[in-house]
């Protein structure tokens, strides 16, 4: 297999800005104005922000290698996003309580994944659009009478205004929490059990590492993380409706592809990711601003997808 | 319908081990050759050579005079050439007629199936072992259902539906009892009366010399002997196939001499160890001492060093320094101070994309606390790749870079951080140079010196005999034999391996 | 060694977990809706049924093949669309039919699509076919941004009203799909299919060419996809570009609950049609109880989910007994 000179996760980066400066020739495009270059930017990071981090748990379900993937994060999303919604009611000192309500409810789902996926051997694509499908009864449930609530003051300052200077709330947020799984991934034992999984489930367990509940935990870990992603993106909108995580699902797999975490398992990074969803986040709106609509969007996504894992990821032939 | 077909000279390596030096091999119809040899001579290698399964890279095939290439095992078929492999070529979930007649159906104008000669040829076939299955085998039964037996008399099936004029039978009675075999060997003979060529690959002696009519011996890669079996006793041929002049220089120098001294304290206790593998396995393991496993190759040797490391389940009781153990996981032998290493180092062994320094310290993570610390990390890693002589571009590169014989000394060095008391390993210099294995015989002295255990199977006969204090021969999941001191020499070895005399040992 | 009435029953009788549950699914209909066999209903509830039918069938196919093809809702919706757009509420019994083969056509490209990434480039099916049905979803959006367009209202009615013998429609496309199984069943092509899906390595093995075997299935799952998009654009007469959303689940489901093996090798054609069926009155009976109606999309999400986890429970079981 051919080594990459440069690593993915750069190759992303370097794609993202690639595009960015393409976006820039446009007739809308920032042209030479360089202030109007940084305002731009920001947005479109402070939207891949959103993608970025339900991408998180995506990025380790992959990892964790046997065709993982989380087709229900989109769902979670709105879920938790309702659930924070009706619980904060406007109220500042609520917030912290919702927050922890979502990672939970994303966690309880999450872990029903895990079990499916690990005890009932279901795999992961169908256990985790069956559960999406159940989520969203869930949502309607709720949903029927018109959910009412609020997002408190406190979420808007945080994550929608500039915090530091003039970058919005939530790119710090992105960058703390980018910190966070970095450290994760490289810096505890978890992390490291995560990668052996995902190469080889045999050297795994002889080497001792407890395989179901690593995977277990992963799956868990991926249902809160989307959680937390559904705090933000209310946090951000303010407003809710059924379909509100269902355009970051695909994204969020697209995102984890680009930034070069196989897909086969074992090998990836969350910056990659980051670079992946900002990659994402800059052709969705280069389509938007050409004004090619939602079809041209779906199959652009479609085929970027497919376009890479042509490239990352051939498998094996039978003559060895 | 005579058909001959001569392997002459034939070479063959594997990256930098020489499996064949110079192979040869005469089979003529209505004959059976037994192709003989020991554990690495050869013979297996020379075998694929002949139905295609391997290419070669030197000498030539002449079939019926003249040259021949075969680029697949089909080639091969289709010029007459039939393999019985070990159950590799059937699919579980269809059914007996469907797996025999894969491919080659026979077909009703319009090109369907037709299944009535489909039925009824498989009924034909598989009367011929009637008597010899322990349940009625029916045409419809998936093949998943049958016993490793029946799946093997399937295989034989299989190769013998397409007619062939050379039928090639690779270990093909493992998994018979006796029964089968003497039904098998009916049929062999019928088929050399119908002009066939049989060419019989095995290491069961009473079986070699029932069935067979020639012979071929091969040893270190080289065809050294041919001739009539009835030229030719047991004796004469095992000499055949020891290599009398030893490769091994090396010797443990402070062997244990005599085991069963009173104050050797037994460490590891294994009582009537039995599962679907090991047939009742009971033995004592002695602080400090390097014990053996011997035998051929699949008999058991893997499904104990995996049973004692609580990889797989098992009835009978283990217990270590008097008190009993019961590992549902590796991590419980782990907490043990038990090691194991595995014998495919690439499907069992390693993490081929990871790092050598990830790959070194997998099991012992949660000792670098939260966060990881790396810099302690790397100087064990250091430490470790140091105390092997392990020859790497840095520990942050991918085990994938080294070479076979420094990609098992990390198998091994993952357990070093750890100071196991108990150590199993499977086969482990299995496919490594000479020069690393020196490494390893060297590391695994000292081990016990320092007053560590080490259960070992190695395929290699030398290795064992250079290196352990005692070698139990193990044949059909249970302990045949128990080679030490005087009684530890080649001769015995093999002969035990191969259960070819009732001689008692020890 | 001796195995159960079960797993023999289940041996020969691949659809016999199937039929049993849609034995069970008419009684518990019928005591719901007691007029659920006349006719008219009989009819209705067939027409229904149909494209789901249609489309496990084509599943159930790649399944067996050790893959899955999760673009089939694609291309469902893709056939609706270019139906709806081309042939308008207005157009001739001539553009229907030329449509009708244009949209055969689409659907095999589509399969050949999916086959060539699949089979060719060795790619995985599951991410590769989750691509292509936004690839496919997208197209169809493109095609037909908003829900409109149709099909001339007699020919609907055709569909919708043929009654042969006064039998619904379906009675008699689906024995036509049984029979051409049948025959891929008596050809070798049947066995490789089984072969490859089983053990893909000693398939290979016995010179049994696994790529071009691979490669027909997804052509056809789209082929059959497309009959699906047919018959639910007859059924609805209507256009909807995210009509086949979430049919691809439900395909999956009906083939899993009709004795197909999500890992290859294991199952039919006969089970999917009646685990198709089983679900679609399942719909029924969620529709007809007294679940309160915000509730109905949780329930039927849930049975879905029980389903493809049933096979996984009866394992469980079925280890810890042993």
């Amino acid at each position: 297999m051919r080594r990459f000179s440069i690593s993915p996760p750069v190759a992303a980066l370097f794609l993202a800005i690639v595009l960015f400066l393409l976006s820039g020739l446009l007739p809308q495009g920032f042209g030479n104005n360089p202030s109007v270059a940084l305002a731009q930017a920001t947005n479109i990071l402070r939207l891949a922000v959103f993608v970025g981090v339900i991408a998180a748990g995506q990025t380790l379900v992959i990892i964790s290698g046997r065709e993982g993937i989380d087709l229900s994060a989109g769902s979670v999303v709105t879920l938790t996003a309702i659930l924070t919604y009706v619980i904060v009611k406007g109220e500042n000192h609520m917030v912290l309580i919702a927050l922890v309500v979502a990672l939970a409810a994303g966690a309880v789902v999450g872990f029903l994944n895990g079990a499916g996926i690990t005890f009932l051997k279901v795999s992961p694509f169908v256990m985790t659009l069956g559960m999406a499908g159940v989520i969203t009864g869930l949502i309607i449930i709720i949903n029927h009478g018109n959910v009412s609530g609020k997002i408190a003051p406190i979420m808007t300052y945080i994550i929608a205004r500039p915090l530091i200077g003039n970058i919005p709330g939530a790119i710090i947020i992105w960058i703390l929490f980018g910190s966070l799984m970095w450290l994760l991934q490289e810096r505890t034992s978890y992390g490291k059990k995560l990668f052996a999984i995902g190469v080889n489930r045999i050297t795994a367990r002889l080497s001792g590492v407890n395989v179901i509940g690593t995977n277990l935990l992963t799956y868990t870990l991926a249902g809160a993380l989307a959680g937390f992603g559904g705090f933000l993106v209310v946090g951000n909108t303010g407003v809710v409706f059924i379909a509100l995580g269902q355009p970051f699902l695909f994204p969020s797999i697209a995102a984890v592809a680009v930034g070069g975490t196989l897909l086969s398992g074992g090998k990836g990074s969350y910056w990659g990711t980051m670079a992946g969803a900002v990659v994402l986040t800059l052709i969705t709106s280069l389509l938007t601003t050409m004004q090619m609509g939602e079809p041209v969007r779906r199959m652009v996504l479609g085929g970027t997808l497919l376009l890479l894992i042509s490239i990352y990821g051939r498998q094996k032939g039978f003559r060895q | 319908m005579a058909i001959s077909l001569s392997a002459q000279n034939i070479v063959k390596r594997y990256g930098a081990v020489v499996a064949l030096a110079d192979g040869n091999l005469d089979i003529h119809s209505g004959e059976v050759v037994a192709l003989i040899g020991a554990n690495g001579s050869g013979k297996s290698t020379l075998s694929k050579g002949i139905n295609g399964v391997v290419v070669l890279d030197g000498g030539q095939l002449l079939l019926d005079g003249k040259p021949v290439q075969f680029s697949s095992p089909h080639a091969a078929r289709d010029m007459g050439i039939s393999t019985v492999f070990q159950e590799l070529s059937l699919i579980p979930q269809m059914s007996v007629e469907d797996n025999i007649w894969l491919g080659r159906e026979p077909l009703r104008s319009g090109g369907l199936v037709n299944k009535k000669a489909v039925r009824e040829k498989t009924e034909e076939l598989v009367a011929l072992f009637e008597k010899a299955f322990k349940t009625k085998i029916r045409p419809e039964m998936p093949v998943g259902w049958l016993s490793p037996d029946e799946k093997q008399i399937i295989e034989i099936l299989k190769a013998v539906s397409a007619d062939p004029r050379i039928l090639i039978l690779d270990e093909a009675t493992a998994s018979l009892d006796s029964r089968q075999v003497q039904r098998l060997f009916g049929l062999v003979q019928k088929w050399k009366e119908e002009g066939k060529a049989i060419v019989f690959v095995s290491h069961r002696m009473e079986e070699i010399f029932q069935i067979g009519d020639r012979y071929t011996v091969l040893r270190n890669g080289r065809t050294v002997g041919a001739g009539m079996m009835k030229d030719l006793n047991e004796g004469e041929l095992i000499s055949m196939m020891i290599d009398k002049a030893s490769v091994l220089k090396y010797s443990r120098k402070t062997k244990i001499e005599e085991v069963k001294v009173a104050s050797q304290e037994v460490y590891v206790k294994v009582n009537n160890m039995h599962n679907d593998v090991l047939q009742g396995v009971s033995f004592e393991v002695y602080r400090g001492e390097l014990l053996g496993l011997g035998g051929l190759h699949g008999q058991g040797q893997r499904e104990l060093l995996h049973a004692l490391f609580g990889d797989i389940p098992f009835q009978g009781s283990v217990s270590i320094e008097g008190k009993p153990v019961h590992f549902r996981h590796p991590k419980d032998a782990i907490k043990h101070k038990i090691a194991l290493v595995p014998g495919d180092r690439s499907k069992e062994g390693l993490l081929i994309i990871r790092s050598i320094l990830e790959n070194l310290l997998l099991p012992s993570w949660k000792e670098y606390r939260f966060p990881l610390r790396m810099k302690k990390a790397f100087q064990d890693g250091g430490k470790i790749g140091k105390s092997l002589n392990l020859v790497m571009a840095g520990l942050d590169e991918p085990v994938s870079s080294l070479s076979g014989g420094n990609a098992q000394k990390v198998v091994v060095g993952k357990w070093l951080n750890r100071q196991p008391q108990l150590l199993l390993m499977d086969d482990p210099t299995k496919g490594v140079d000479v020069g690393t294995k020196t490494d390893f015989y060297i590391l695994l002295s000292k081990l016990c010196d320092e007053g560590k255990t080490i259960i070992l199977y190695s395929s290699d006969d030398e290795e064992l005999l250079g290196l352990c204090d005692r070698v139990l021969v193990m044949h059909d999941g249970m302990i045949r034999t128990e080679l030490s001191g005087k009684s530890l020499n080649k001769h015995q070895l093999l002969t035990a391996s191969l259960g070819a005399s009732n001689e008692s040992v020890g | 060694m001796r195995r159960s009435l079960w797993e023999i029953l289940n041996l020969r009788y691949p659809f016999i977990l199937a039929l049993i549950l849609l034995i069970l699914a008419i009684i518990i209909n019928l005591s719901l809706q007691p007029n659920l066999l006349q006719r008219e209903i009989l009819n209705s509830n067939m027409r229904v049924f149909l494209p789901m039918i249609l489309l496990a069938v084509g599943q159930s196919i790649v399944l067996l093949g050790g893959g899955i093809d999760i673009s089939v809702g694609g291309i469902v919706s893709i056939v609706n669309a270019i139906l709806a757009t081309q042939v308008g509420l207005n157009g001739s019994p001539e553009l229907m039919w030329k449509f009708v083969a244009v949209s055969l056509l689409v659907g095999i490209i589509a399969g050949v699509i999916n086959g060539f990434f699949i089979a060719i480039l060795r790619l995985q099916p599951i991410i590769t076919t989750y691509a292509t049905s936004f690839l496919y979803g997208g197209f169809a959006l493109f095609i037909l941004p908003q829900p409109g367009g149709g099909i001339p209202m007699d020919i609907a009615n055709l569909y919708r009203n043929t009654m042969p013998f006064n039998l619904p429609l379906a009675f008699f496309i689906l024995p036509l799909v049984l029979l051409a199984w049948w025959f891929i069943t008596a050809s070798r092509f049947g066995r490789y299919l089984f072969a490859v899906g089983g053990k893909p390595e000693a398939a290979y093995e016995t010179a049994v060419p696994v790529t071009s075997v691979i490669f027909s299935t997804y052509v056809i799952s789209g082929f059959m996809a497309a009959l699906s998009g047919i018959a639910i654009t007859m059924l609805t007469g209507s256009g909807n570009a995210e009509i086949g959303g979430l049919m691809t689940l439900t395909s999956i489901t009906a083939a899993v609950v009709g004795g197909t093996a999500m890992s290859g090798g294991v199952g039919g054609v006969a089970g999917p049609m009646l685990g198709a069926i089983t679900l679609g009155l399942l719909q029924n009976i969620i529709s007809f109880s007294n679940i309160n109606t915000w509730w109905q999309t949780f329930v039927n999400a849930s049975i879905i989910v029980a389903a493809l986890a049933a096979p996984g429970v009866i394992d469980l079981i079925g280890r810890r007994r042993s």
